[in-house]
């Protein structure tokens, strides 16, 4: 299923960015690897088109800290926009695997990741093993969000 | 109410009409989308039309030399030109019926370009439909249009200035040497503004504070000129040509005989940061601000004086002066001035970077803003030239300009600023020149060098090894240990991150509105565009002009400028007023108010309502009567008369009402009426229109003077005829261009909205719209909203309610 990104973002809101790239200076994801970055993102959406910056892996790399928005002298929420990017690229299966590799565990576990050794590491000190994580809940939050809709998992 | 309006439009005569229409394609400016041809054979049909034509270009010379023939051959007593706003050609075809001997006042308009052409570019049916009926509502008021004679007034040849930067200073000269005395008024203590703070000037390189002291002299020494330095205006009243300023001179406690030697500086106990050097050094409490100061006179800042009100009795500044200067008696005085014309100059504010604070400035000592780096690089500055840098005064080996810090922003402001791109070049020139060792790095957005020879003065910094960087850093980081700074960012033309530590950061500061610009801009009707800038009459025709008669701009006032850019138009501004001046006297158009003796009760509630005082007389006189010289001819007087003893010269009653009618005559259910103040409203529509703003095109635009003409019997007339919404629309609640005359407008639309209620009308049907001439966006917003509105409600419904109405005003007036 493809659907259009523009009807969770206001594509003229695009318009106003004039690549002063005061985003990609804060932007704490360009500092460790080569992300595409705020700036990029926009001027690819306006001159390549959105297809070709959904097919990217380099749309994860964000890691939502927001800065970008602050920067923005335009106001354009750009958090805004790499997270429905991001929803439009995993409905075109562009989603890394270890991020799907995470999903499946907390479907199954509850948890993002496995706490086997956590709790060897736990009893060693002395403490309690940890409580079972609470599998349906996290199960009905996560079909609310409508995670399911985009993702098989 | 209603039967009023009724028998005053019946009365009028309509025989002996011969009116001719002309409608012009204005190239394909209409005509591509109004079919003109169509426009004119309808207009043919309508009563009293005994010609209509279309021509290509109906403004041009043969155009008007038609209207002019038609006029005499035909014996045309009316005049209808269907074109553009009758803002921008009215004066033109009032001229040409003047040349043929017909009343000036006997020329209507209907605007089919801006309201119409402009605005409906896709639907060509309804766009002509439209036409048609503009057309035909200006049949219908030219043909209720009397002759009028203009009443002339003198022009009083003086002028006042306010403001004493570079503008003013031109201005001020201009008029002295055409030989009209100038007040020139200035806030601070000393003529000279923002380029006495400045070093050097783009693109030429010239020490600004040589160029400009010779000016300042002049204007200081000029017999036609009298100097008002510590001065501000508090008060204007009166009207073009005859305006009366209070003018408030606060006390300077230093009599003019000063030599200012500077005796007194070194006795002074007191220190407070100096203003002229951007705070960069300090001064005493008593001072002068700047060497080349003129009036050449010291002050004593009693803010910080020890012997304010005689609190301590330090009289160490008095005891050194040799020639007694020194008057602690001096106080505040209020002064009146008449004058015939005023020029505004009162120049812009520095872009405080304060709330930008990933950038650090105010954190970070490093961190300067332009004008403070204008005191460091001047040899009259606080480090007498020297480039040092505040945290350990060395000299900065790496220095940084970051560009559009506040400009272009929804942050802060979103015009550019003009001047910030090229006064950067000419700092690392400058900088380039003395210290030619130093690394300097521009980080910008956009480089605009648009003026004469900005672009050879790029070209030269980037040969003499100024680094320019496409990409302003998102942040600033200080080393603690060495107080250097690291800038974090992207160049996005190589597409990668830089880091780079530089000693030394200069923002490049935008401009913006003065801080208190509101409070002239009230005092003198001006208006402002959405940035807060002074707001020329026409952006291109009449750049200079004010929308208040009499009042013209110069200088950064009216949006951001460099010194070229002032100085031209404070020439221009003293030409402008030197005309007025010149010729003596001015005809004041004939809208005034007129009170019919006989109906008047001597109730006086308009002159209540009148925001000029125009309207006299008293219960002992038994009447009311308006002065027309003093009237500006709002109409504000004319709705609140529950006689009908009022009317409007050239807006009358009868007039309007008519217009009402024949733009309701066919489908008014699905019509928006709307009534447009000439200075704002309707120059919004029209901006609208020259945007290309589309709208949907049911709605009829009729023009008054302020939207306090607006009668609430027009109101009740229009839904009584079954039109389905009514806009009431007016400058913005404080930019009234009559005195807050709309103030009126705003309570009498409430009190329509709760007669609506009680009668069980849908109020959403009348709506009130704050629209500036600026805002074409907001009225075409206004008029798609109302329309939606408008598709919620059912045929029935308007019927239902028109009747309604019917019968309560009955009711009324039955009781009555």
């Amino acid at each position: 299923m493809t659907i259009k990104i523009w009807k969770f973002f206001d594509r003229e809101e695009l318009y106003e960015c004039y690549q002063c790239a005061r985003c990609t200076g804060s932007c704490p994801a360009m500092e460790v690897t080569a992300a595409l970055g705020p700036r990029g993102t926009i001027l690819k959406c306006l001159n390549l088109g959105h297809e070709a910056v959904v097919q990217d892996e380099k749309v994860w790399f964000c890691c939502t800290c927001n800065v970008c928005d602050d920067r923005c002298p335009q106001k354009i929420p750009i958090s805004e926009l790499l997270v429905a990017l991001r929803n439009s690229a995993a409905r075109r299966g562009n989603v890394p695997s270890r991020l799907l590799l995470s999903l499946e565990l907390l479907t199954k576990t509850g948890r993002t990741m496995i706490v086997h050794q956590l709790d060897e590491m736990r009893a060693h000190h002395g403490l309690a093993p940890l409580p079972p994580a609470p599998v349906d809940e996290v199960r009905a939050i996560l079909k609310k969000t409508g995670l399911e809709e985009v993702l098989d998992f | 109410m209603s039967d009023k309006t009724e028998s005053t439009a019946k009365h009028l005569p309509l025989d002996g009409l011969r009116i001719g229409v002309y409608v012009c394609h204005c190239g394909k400016n209409i005509n591509g989308t109004v079919r003109c041809e169509e426009v004119a054979q309808y207009a043919q049909g309508l009563p009293g039309v005994i010609l209509a034509r279309d021509s290509l270009y109906t403004c041009s010379e043969p155009g008007q030399e038609q209207i002019k023939g038609d006029i005499k051959e035909h014996d045309l007593n009316r005049v209808v030109v269907a074109s553009c706003t009758p803002r921008l050609h009215e004066p033109t075809f009032r001229a040409a019926c003047e040349a043929a001997g017909l009343n000036p006042y006997l020329l209507e308009m209907a605007n089919i370009r801006e309201h119409c052409s402009w605005v409906h570019l896709h639907d060509k049916d309804a766009a002509t439909e439209k036409a048609k009926d503009l057309v035909a509502m200006a049949v219908s008021r030219a043909a209720r249009l009397a002759p009028q004679t203009e009443v002339t007034v003198p022009v009083m040849r003086k002028a006042m200035v306010i403001g004493g930067g570079v503008a003013g200073i031109q201005a001020a000269l201009d008029l002295a040497d055409a030989g009209y005395k100038v007040y020139l008024v200035e806030r601070s203590g000393s003529i000279g503004g923002r380029m006495a703070q400045i070093d050097k000037t783009f693109p030429t390189m010239d020490c600004s504070i040589c160029i400009l002291a010779p000016k300042m002299s002049e204007a200081g020494r000029h017999p036609n000129i009298e100097l008002l330095t510590l001065s501000e205006v508090i008060g204007v009243q009166g009207h073009i040509g005859n305006f009366r300023v209070r003018v408030h001179k606060k006390a300077r406690y230093v009599t003019n005989e000063c030599t200012s030697c500077g005796d007194c500086i070194s006795v002074c106990p007191q220190l407070a940061p100096d203003e002229f050097n951007a705070g960069l050094s300090i001064r005493r409490g008593i001072y002068i601000p700047f060497a080349q100061a003129v009036p050449s006179t010291f002050m004593i800042d009693m803010n910080i004086c020890l012997n304010n009100q005689g609190i301590v009795a330090c009289d160490r500044c008095f005891q050194a002066c040799s020639k007694k200067c020194i008057d602690f008696a001096d106080r505040d005085h209020e002064l009146l001035l008449d004058v015939g014309t005023i020029v505004v100059a009162t120049g812009v504010d520095v872009y405080d970077p304060t709330s930008l604070t990933e950038l650090g400035y105010g954190k970070f000592p490093n961190v300067i803003t332009t004008l403070e780096f204008e005191r460091l690089i001047n040899a009259g500055g606080p480090s007498s030239g020297e480039l040092i840098r505040p945290s350990d005064r060395e000299r900065p080996k790496r220095v940084a300009f970051l560009q559009c810090i506040g400009s272009r922003s929804k942050r802060s402001n979103p015009y550019c600023s003009n001047v910030c791109c090229m006064n950067t070049i000419k700092d690392a020139l400058l900088i380039k020149e003395h210290w030619p060792d130093t690394e300097i790095t521009v980080y910008y957005i956009d480089i605009r060098a648009f003026g004469k020879g900005f672009e050879d003065l790029f070209q030269r910094a980037r040969r003499e090894g100024v680094t320019f960087i496409r990409g302003i850093p998102g942040e600033i980081i200080e080393d603690l240990a060495t107080d250097d700074l690291t800038l974090l960012g992207e160049n996005t033309l190589l597409g990668t991150q830089y880091r780079s530590t530089v000693d030394m950061v200069i923002l490049s500061v935008g401009i913006k509105p003065r801080q208190d610009s509101e409070l002239l801009q009230r005092l003198l009707n001006l208006a402002t565009d959405t940035d807060g800038f002074y707001m020329e009459a026409h952006p291109k025709l009449k750049p200079v002009d004010t929308t208040t008669g009499g009042v013209f701009i110069a200088g950064a006032a009216e949006g951001p400028k460099d010194i070229k850019d002032s100085v031209t138009q404070a020439s221009a501004a003293a030409s402008r007023a030197n005309i007025l001046m010149s010729k003596g006297e001015v005809k004041i158009p004939a809208i005034t108010a007129r009170i019919d003796p006989e109906k008047c009760t001597a109730c006086g509630l308009c002159a209540r309502v009148c925001p000029y005082h125009a309207i006299v007389g008293g219960k002992e006189e038994g009447n009311y009567r308006v002065i027309e010289a003093a009237c500006q001819g709002c109409g504000a007087c004319v709705p609140e008369c529950r006689f009908g003893a009022i009317d409007q010269t050239h807006f009358t009653e009868s007039q309007i009402v008519e217009q009402i009618d024949v733009a309701l005559a066919n489908d008014p259910h699905l019509k928006i009426l709307a009534f447009a103040c000439n200075w704002c409203s309707y120059a919004g529509a029209d901006f609208a229109g020259v945007s290309r703003i589309q709208y949907p095109h049911n709605v009829r635009i009729i023009r008054t003077m302020c939207s306090a003409r607006v009668s609430p019997a027009w109101i009740e007339r229009a839904f009584t005829k079954g039109a389905g919404a009514v806009l009431v629309s007016g400058c913005h609640p404080a930019d009234c261009h009559y005195n807050n005359a709309n103030q009126n407008t705003a309570r009498r639309v409430e009190r329509f909205w709760r007669r609506m209620e009680k009668v069980g009308i849908n109020k959403d049907r009348l709506r009130l719209a704050w629209i500036s001439a600026a805002e074409g966006a907001q009225f075409a917003k206004v008029i798609r909203e109302m329309e939606a509105g408008l598709k919620t409600i059912k045929p029935a419904e308007i019927e239902n309610a028109a009747k309604k109405l019917l019968r309560e005003a009955k009711k009324k007036s039955d009781v009555t």
